[in-house]
């Protein structure tokens, strides 16, 4: 990516700010703002940083990484080269969500909700030709698996009471 | 005795290097001093929106950087500032930092200026600037026209 690129839109970035936006006729900000943090309670996001002039909530999640039948692979990988190959495991990975909501018009009847989920992942703690891996390194990504937003935009549609309108 | 002589002065030479070695380089005195770049930089940096209210800049600061799919990570109202970050997409090691400030002028207008960071260098291609200005300016007017 070329560094005059960066504050250009590109062809996903419609299809991603429809993913990760939602409409609802509401005006009370107030409402939407506590809803969400509170959907994201119940996700198990540790609510960071709250600021409600500008409509924002930011919060975080840290949990495994390991993936289901990670370790069986490694087992038989380290069982069949006599442990002298290893693969290093994804160990943790921290996931942060960030929440804006702002009015659409200037009656105030309607505001938008646009969500941004992203994960850090700590890559490390295992071995590789007997040679110890320490954690530390790392690798982040941005979440575009749209399941995740509609799971996330479902629950919060039933928290307000309102229904959730695609852009 | 000689050797005595020769060992003493090479004693009082590798002090004057030591002592040499220890004198921090004196900063020039024009170091917080504007240069042409920097003027220039900041104008490329800067620009004035037809929007008096702070907060309604804010909002369409934010909502701009999220349609670039930068990640917001600090905002506050009181100061108008607004800080975000995004990866350099295929590659995720590399990050684009932006720090915006909103600041309202005397003639009603706010002013807007953007710094962005690539990985801890400074970005000081004009034409960065001109895209993220150009899509603030959409947001803004499509706020107001709704």
């Amino acid at each position: 990516m070329q560094p005059t690129e960066f504050f250009e839109l590109t062809a996903e970035s419609p299809a991603n700010k429809a993913m990760q936006s939602r409409l609802f006729e509401t005006g009370n900000e107030k409402e939407l703002l506590s809803a969400s943090a509170a959907v994201l309670q119940d996700l198990g996001f540790q609510v960071d940083d709250i600021v409600r002039e500008v409509g924002m909530v930011r919060a975080v999640k840290e949990r495994s990484a390991r993936e289901h039948g990670q370790d069986i692979s490694h087992f038989f990988v380290a069982l069949f080269t006599l442990g002298y190959v290893g693969i290093p495991v994804d160990l943790q990975q921290k996931i942060t969500a960030v929440l804006v909501a702002r009015p659409t018009d200037y009656a105030g009847m309607r505001s938008e909700v646009r969500v941004t989920f992203y994960r850090v992942v700590w890559k490390g703690e295992g071995h590789f030709e007997r040679n110890q891996i320490p954690p530390g390194e790392q690798r982040m990504e941005m979440i575009y698996d749209p399941v995740i937003y509609q799971q996330f935009f479902a629950k919060l549609s039933k928290a307000v009471f309102l229904e959730a309108h695609t852009l | 005795m000689r050797d005595g002589i020769t060992i003493g002065k090479m004693l009082v030479l590798a002090g004057l290097l030591l002592m040499q070695g220890c004198a921090a380089p004196q900063p020039s005195p024009d170091l917080l001093a504007p240069t042409e770049a920097q003027t220039k930089l900041r104008s490329f940096q800067s620009r004035t929106f037809d929007v008096a209210d702070r907060k309604v800049a804010m909002r369409g600061v934010i909502a701009a950087l999220q349609d670039l799919g930068f990640i917001i990570e600090r905002a506050n109202e009181p100061l108008g500032l607004v800080t975000a970050a995004r990866f350099a997409e295929p590659d995720n090691r590399s990050v684009v930092g932006v720090t915006v400030t909103v600041r309202p002028q005397a003639d009603g207008r706010t002013m807007v200026r953007a710094n962005a960071i690539f990985n801890n260098t400074p970005i000081d291609d004009p034409k960065v600037y001109q895209n993220f200005f150009a899509t603030l300016a959409r947001s803004l007017f499509i706020n107001k026209e709704e």
